[in-house]
């Protein structure tokens, strides 16, 4: 009998314990006050016998638990907060399995002084402008300096700087993960910016959770939101991409999915950050489904609905200038916006259709700012140049680059702002690099695709932007010499080195599905004339991916001294918030 | 193989249904950059053209979009040839200017890369799939397609 037993005990102890998951993860670091939800999650459950989930030893009150599947048992409980120190979460689990303990550790850094120091404590930045090109690696920032101020013919030597790298207060090298890759994507660099947090590929300022919904994660309070909560800021969204893409979602919108459009549109009206500015493209997703061309799936329409909660509407650059209002809703397109080289260059019927009154990323600005600066309280404004990305993915890097020069002026504009307005900080980073690199020049006479038009070293001389330019001052692509740029992640394609005034795809599908599915070079593309290249993605790749290369992060202003060095993404969030002076665990 | 024989058609269909079919009538032909009126932020206006051809057989050319799947009963037409599947992803970044071609019942269409010619009857007005949940704006209920 004896023996028996024992055998029993050994089975029971053999059997695979329980899986733990706890969120917020190991390892997170918050600034006081801000809110998360707390989950635990045991999965492979057998025969759940009692949990024990303590902080800091104490009883975790307020949790609701749920059994999500036969095999999983998980509390949840929402909107939790810390004081400044170390913390720990810890859970023992039992079931038949036998015992299992997990604990995360969080840390809580103080923001601005504590105790008497306080009283004579005043926040470095009453304002934070922070410009994210999508897809600014430090190469693709180099391109554009190199096409608006290209070197002296006679010697070499620079004629110039971009704004956003002249008279700097700081600088920094970013660096870009994910929670669940070394690589990274729009919607979850977004995310660390916003909450300082490493966020799974595809997801905006959520944690993972076992359930399908994508609407029901974990979530991670933003910047903007406590920015809102606990100061009482104003808070902008610009962006040139569609306005529920990632980067503008990131500060106003939680989700699972990047992808869930709908709820991303609705959040920005109903969510906890309500910005008071919002200027983007992307009408599709704010306009009823009973509405050709829309990408809703019912009836709300936030055009009208924006206006009811006190928002002034505006659809042109014409209607933006001339707006007034407290608070400003701007679809300026039902998709992107084009690029700027689409819009103020080429200005092709096909592209710009009957868009032709979209206002450029410093009229968007200038206006965001000008709206916002009402509030004594002071504001947070993320201008986003959104599609320098978007044309980085399909390698044609002339619109992107010109994309960056579009974003220059912008922030050229900010720092004559900030002149009479010495208590904003200017920030200027990326939330992703793109494998973009300058190599070469190319001698455009020899027309487009030609190897032996591509010079290196010596051979590559001088290219010659700038000796016509646009309405705007920029430099045309079009000119004799020009820059050879590439980009080292490729599916097969065909490379002209010189741009097009009609984007096209660099792949199309190769018409098969499955496992055989994948693309070819745009025989378009190719007719141009043009030198064949093998590609080294995945042949399921359809155009150039997110490298893991640094960014560039530069500062002007109050609290700059918080960026510099090396440093990871989610410092941004921390550096903000020190240089804002934000402690959440009060309500303005 | 001859070129043309790449858009074989599956099923039963003789060849003279297709003569049959497709030279009964005299067909206006539609461009995509005729397909829509004004496009404005609150979305976007058939063109009188389209409005006025709705219902009638039409012929258009462009290209087929990456497909769902290798035998194909319906597929999307585009003005240029796309590397974007507009049933594989909900991020795609999909123009507004898209045909949905659909085939006729039992009869399939294997995926090309060719240029297209499709005809077959017009219909106009937003119409969702309930089985891929694809909304489409305007589509051609194919009697021919062929290699542009």
């Amino acid at each position: 009998m004896k023996k028996i037993l024992m055998t029993a005990l050994l089975l029971s102890a053999s059997a695979s314990a329980a899986k733990l998951q706890v969120y917020p993860y190991d390892g997170a670091q918050f600034v006081p006050g801000q809110h998360f939800d707390l989950r635990i999650e045991a999965e492979d459950v057998k025969d759940f016998k009692d949990a024990v989930i303590t902080l800091d030893g104490k009883a975790v009150t307020g949790l609701v638990k749920t059994t999500s599947k036969d095999t999983s048992v998980e509390w949840t409980v929402r909107a939790q907060s810390l004081g400044v120190g170390t913390h720990t979460l810890s859970v023992t689990f039992t079931d038949a399995g036998g015992p299992v303990t997990k604990t995360a550790k969080w840390t809580v850094a103080a923001t601005r002084p504590e105790g008497f120091q306080s009283l004579f404590y005043k926040p470095k930045a009453k304002n934070v402008i922070l410009f994210i090109a999508d897809g600014l690696g430090w190469n693709t920032v180099n391109a554009a300096k190199l096409v608006a101020y290209p070197y002296n013919p006679a010697n070499g030597t620079p004629t110039g700087k971009l704004a956003m790298e002249t008279g700097l207060s700081s600088m920094a090298t970013v660096t870009t993960s994910s929670f669940d890759s070394a690589l990274a994507d729009s919607a979850n660099t977004a995310s660390s910016i916003a909450t300082g947090q490493k966020i799974q590929v595809n997801a905006l300022n959520v944690y993972p959770d076992n359930t399908a919904d994508t609407l029901d994660n974990p979530r991670v309070e933003t910047i903007t939101a406590m920015l809102k909560r606990s100061m009482g800021k104003s808070v902008g969204l610009v962006s040139s991409a569609f306005g529920t893409d990632a980067t503008p979602a990131a500060f106003a919108s939680y989700t699972r999915r990047r992808g869930d459009y709908q709820a991303i549109a609705d959040q920005y009206f109903k969510g906890d950050v309500k910005p008071d500015v919002l200027l983007i493209g992307g009408s599709r997703d704010f306009i009823p489904s009973t509405a050709p061309g829309s990408r809703r799936k019912d009836t709300t329409d936030w055009i009208d609905g924006s206006q009811k909660l006190g928002y002034q509407f505006v659809s042109t650059r014409t209607e933006l200038n001339a707006a007034t209002g407290s608070k400003l809703f701007g679809l300026f397109n039902i998709d992107n916006i084009p690029s700027y080289l689409d819009r103020a260059q080429y200005k092709g019927k096909e592209t710009l259709g009957d868009f032709t009154d979209m206002p450029f990323l410093w009229d968007s600005t200038k206006k965001a700012v000008e709206t916002l600066d009402k509030n004594p309280n002071g504001f947070f404004l993320m201008v986003e140049a959104g599609m320098v990305d978007k044309y980085e993915h399909p390698l044609d890097w002339q619109r992107a680059v010109w994309d960056v020069l579009e974003l220059d002026k912008a922030v050229a504009w900010a720092k004559d702002y900030a002149k009479t307005h010495p208590d904003t900080l200017i920030l200027v980073t990326a939330d992703h690099a793109h494998s973009l690199s300058v190599y070469g020049g190319y001698d455009a006479t020899k027309g487009p695709g030609k190897r032996e038009a591509v010079g290196v070293y010596e051979k590559a001389g001088f290219p010659t932007y700038g000796d016509q330019r646009d309405a705007n001052g920029f430099p045309l692509p079009e000119t004799s010499r020009t820059y050879a740029v590439g980009f080292a992640a490729t599916p097969d394609y065909c490379e002209t080195y010189l741009g097009r005034p009609q984007f096209l795809d660099p792949t199309v599908s190769n018409g098969k599905t499955g496992a055989e599915a994948g693309f070819v070079p745009n025989p378009k593309i190719c007719a141009e004339g043009a030198v064949q290249r093998i590609g080294n993605l995945d042949p399921a790749s359809a155009q150039g991916v997110h490298t893991a290369d640094p960014l560039p992060l530069f500062a002007f202003g109050p609290g700059a001294e918080n960026f510099s060095g090396v440093i990871d993404q989610t410092e941004i969030f921390f550096g903000i918030a020190r240089a804002m002076g934000l402690d959440a665990r009060t309500n303005k | 193989m001859n070129r043309r024989t790449i858009l074989k058609l599956l099923g039963a269909a003789p060849v003279s249904w297709w003569l049959n079919r497709a030279s009964a009538q005299a067909t206006a032909t539609v461009k995509f950059s005729e397909l829509y009126g004004r496009v404005t932020v609150r979305g976007v206006e058939y063109s009188s053209k389209l409005k006025a051809l709705s219902g009638q057989k039409v012929t258009m050319s462009g290209y087929m979009a990456p497909p769902l799947k290798p035998k194909l009963d319906f597929f999307v037409l585009t003005r240029e040839p796309m590397a974007t599947c507009p049933f594989c992803t909900t991020a795609a970044d999909w123009p507004a200017d898209i045909v949905l071609v659909i085939m006729p019942d039992g009869k399939e269409l294997e995926p090309s890369v060719r240029g297209l010619t499709v005809t077959g009857r017009l219909d106009v007005g937003v119409k969702k799939d309930d089985e891929t949940g694809f909304v489409s704006l305007v589509r051609l209920y194919a009697d021919r397609v062929q290699s542009a």
